[in-house]
């Protein structure tokens, strides 16, 4: 009896450490459910690596990660947002493309509740001002100074000067997403060149493909253009080909894109594209979780990071290609 | 003598407007006119035709058969997933197999199973053709990405192969994909005109009631034709990831609203009963050049939308006035034109 009273208390003991030690190896986020905005449409070449850093870190923390694909209409956005609040999860990742005051009062309902806002991709600086403290951070670039860097590199690349004609093929109707177009095409202009600027259509905006006849034309209406240039990660990957059709030689136009598709890297390889700003888009994934986690867990204030910071170029693009066929960079 | 001469020229002028997609060619030669006129560096060089004739079949494919569907008083919002998921079978084979021909005969078998989905859930359970096809259309695009993983494929040497050498490679600077779309859009044509097939489509889209009484097997027919839709739409995402030498994980996203465009444009009646596959094929030309033309002229900024829009408008309105000349007038009466024509000058 004696025996099996010991026995029983072992038992109870030895259980009793265990859960002790498998609580202290819970992972941190355990227990957080977060909807995270995406931005694109799943797997295309600007969000396939956000999500994949998403993934990483929610499965690093043990986060449970609600995916959201808003095709990047701002309106969308809006709508996820809502479903997301009436979800009442411990964290919300927003994309900033709605602006400020679109998002105003749903952020404002989601901090009173408690609710972990962060954004990423494109900043919501008076949101992010107001509830730092909160945990509203942001991971991206800053928009407008990716652009001018595209431009910048190009201008370095390429030496473009004063007087060259140049083609800035954007999204500026778009008030935030626009704005890497908007610092694109001011640099451009500020350093002297002739800059016409073409809109893309939402039609291009879902398959670029289309662009290809559109500039085509556009090259051999000005066989004087020195440089193109845009913001659009899909439109990057296809200005290779339309130079092609056009009957240009690679580098006889300096092109300046943005995001790692594989046709951009092609386009890279081949020498058609000069400078493609990368915005390394899994920490734009991987860094929201984070924020989140420890945000939630231990107070911690909203973090600022550029995840923006260079370009790639015929030169450096070989390392990455295996980490690109990946979906991580 | 005289009223005699100008029955004559009206009766010839009738005739020739009978000829199928002649009015809405006549807007497009007009337009390709004024391009070149606008743009005489771009329109009068063969580059810009080479680059259309080398972008526009995948659509041109996509309309004809839609053209097809659109007869027989049914619609097909699926085809921009079997866009993406064809061009998937295909990139995965190429890409991760380096089998080709496999990816086409795959590829193409793809299409053809989702048109069989289609088919029967249209026409055998009866849901209607606008539900079932939007349904699939997502179920179509999601499953690519879970097929692929997200991932795009590059298919760098895919030029290397007979295969994109024989279906979008070059004759000199001409496309090879352009042969292949107009044998489409011929064989569609006799499908639809000389075949009773296509003389079934038409009687179901009139009156599908009407059709079933005097025999013609409706549940049948529509799975057919679905299936050749699925077919034709993957076919047309072979030619557009083998031009592209890229699989992206989106492609189609971008050809709905332009494929329907370019059917209606080119005349096939909304309701069903009445199709012209010619008018679809020049109507394709129509939707797949007028951007690029504007660009051409030297339009920019934001305005390019909205004068793409006037150009579709005016096209429509020019073939309106050419083909019928009664509803022509009436339209013109109504925006207070004071223009005449055809037989009202003659008073």
């Amino acid at each position: 009896m004696k025996a099996l009273a010991l026995t029983i208390a072992t038992i109870g003991v030895a259980t009793f450490a265990v859960s002790l030690t498998a609580l202290a190896d819970e992972p941190l986020g355990s227990g957080i459910t977060m909807y995270f905005q995406m931005g694109g449409n799943p797997g295309d070449g600007s969000t396939l690596p956000r999500t994949n850093g998403a993934r990483a870190a929610a499965a690093a923390y043990g986060v449970k990660l609600i995916e959201q694909y808003s095709g990047w209409q701002p309106e969308t956005m809006l709508k996820h947002f809502k479903e997301a609040l009436a979800a009442s999860p411990g964290c919300i990742e927003i994309m900033g493309h709605p602006g400020n005051d679109a998002f105003a009062a749903l952020v404002a309902d989601a901090e009173k509740r408690g609710i972990v806002v962060t954004s990423g991709n494109s900043p919501l600086t008076k949101l992010k001002d107001q509830y730092t403290a909160n945990g509203f951070g942001y991971a991206g670039v800053d928009l407008y100074e990716g652009g001018k860097l595209t431009a910048q590199k190009m201008i370095e690349y390429g030496g473009l000067k004063k007087g060259d004609k140049a083609l800035e093929y954007g999204l500026r109707a778009q008030a935030e997403r626009g704005r890497s177009d908007q610092g694109l095409y001011d640099t451009l202009k500020a350093a002297g060149l002739e800059v016409d600027y073409i809109e893309i259509s939402p039609e291009v905006d879902h398959d670029s493909s289309l662009a290809v006849p559109i500039l085509t034309a556009y090259i051999q209406k000005h066989p004087d253009l020195k440089a193109i240039g845009t913001q659009h990660g899909n439109v990057t990957a296809f200005i290779g080909k339309a130079l092609q059709d056009a009957g240009k030689k690679p580098g006889e136009v300096i092109v300046g894109g943005i995001d790692l598709s594989p046709a951009t890297i092609e386009g890279l390889k081949k020498g058609y594209i000069s400078v493609t700003l990368d915005q390394q888009l899994y920490l734009q994934g991987f860094l929201p979780v984070t924020q989140c986690v420890l945000s939630k867990k231990y107070g911690f204030a909203g973090l600022s990071t550029n995840t923006g910071a260079g370009v790639v170029t015929p030169k450096t693009i070989g390392a990455l290609t295996p980490l690109i066929d990946k979906g991580i960079r | 003598m005289k009223d005699s001469l100008v029955a004559t020229t009206d009766s010839k002028a009738n005739r020739l407007l009978q000829i199928e997609g002649l009015p809405i060619l006549a807007v497009l030669l007009a337009l390709v006119v004024a391009f070149m006129v606008a743009a005489p560096e771009v329109f009068l060089g063969y580059r810009i035709y080479m680059s259309f004739l080398a972008t526009v079949p995948p659509l041109l494919v996509l309309a004809v058969a839609l053209t097809l569907v659109i007869a027989a008083g049914e619609i097909d919002l699926s085809f921009p997933s079997v866009i993406a998921l064809s061009g998937w079978v295909l990139a995965y084979c190429i890409h991760e197999l380096g089998s080709p021909w496999l990816g086409l005969i795959l590829a193409l078998t793809s299409g053809a199973l989702v048109g069989y989905v289609n088919g029967i859930l249209i026409a055998r359970v009866g849901i209607p053709s606008i539900i079932a096809t939007l349904a699939t259309q997502f179920l179509w695009g999601g499953l690519t990405t879970v097929f692929s993983q997200g991932l795009s494929y590059s298919l760098g040497d895919v030029d290397q192969l007979f295969l994109w050498r024989l279906l979008v490679g070059r004759i000199g600077p001409f496309p090879v994909q352009a042969l292949w779309a107009l044998a489409v859009a011929v064989a569609l044509w006799l499908v639809l005109n000389r075949r009773r097939f296509g003389e079934h489509l038409l009687f179901i889209g009139d009156n599908a009631k009407v059709a079933e009484v005097v025999g013609v097997n409706v549940v049948r027919e529509k799975i057919r034709m679905f299936v050749l839709m699925g077919v034709m739409a993957a076919f047309a995402s072979v030619l557009l990831t083998l031009e592209n030498k890229n699989f992206f994980n989106t492609q189609g996203g971008g050809y709905l609203l332009e494929v329907m465009a370019a059917v209606f444009i080119g005349g096939t009646s909304v309701f069903g009963g009445k199709a012209s596959v010619a008018g679809s094929v020049v109507g394709s030309f129509l939707i797949g050049m007028v951007e690029a033309g504007l660009v051409a002229t030297g339009l920019q900024g934001f305005w390019v939308r909205a004068v793409v829009g006037i150009v579709f408008l005016g096209a429509v309105v020019g073939h309106l006035v050419i083909e019928e000349p009664e509803r022509g007038r009436a339209l013109l009466r109504l925006i207070g034109a004071k223009v005449k024509l055809g037989r009202s000058t003659h008073t």
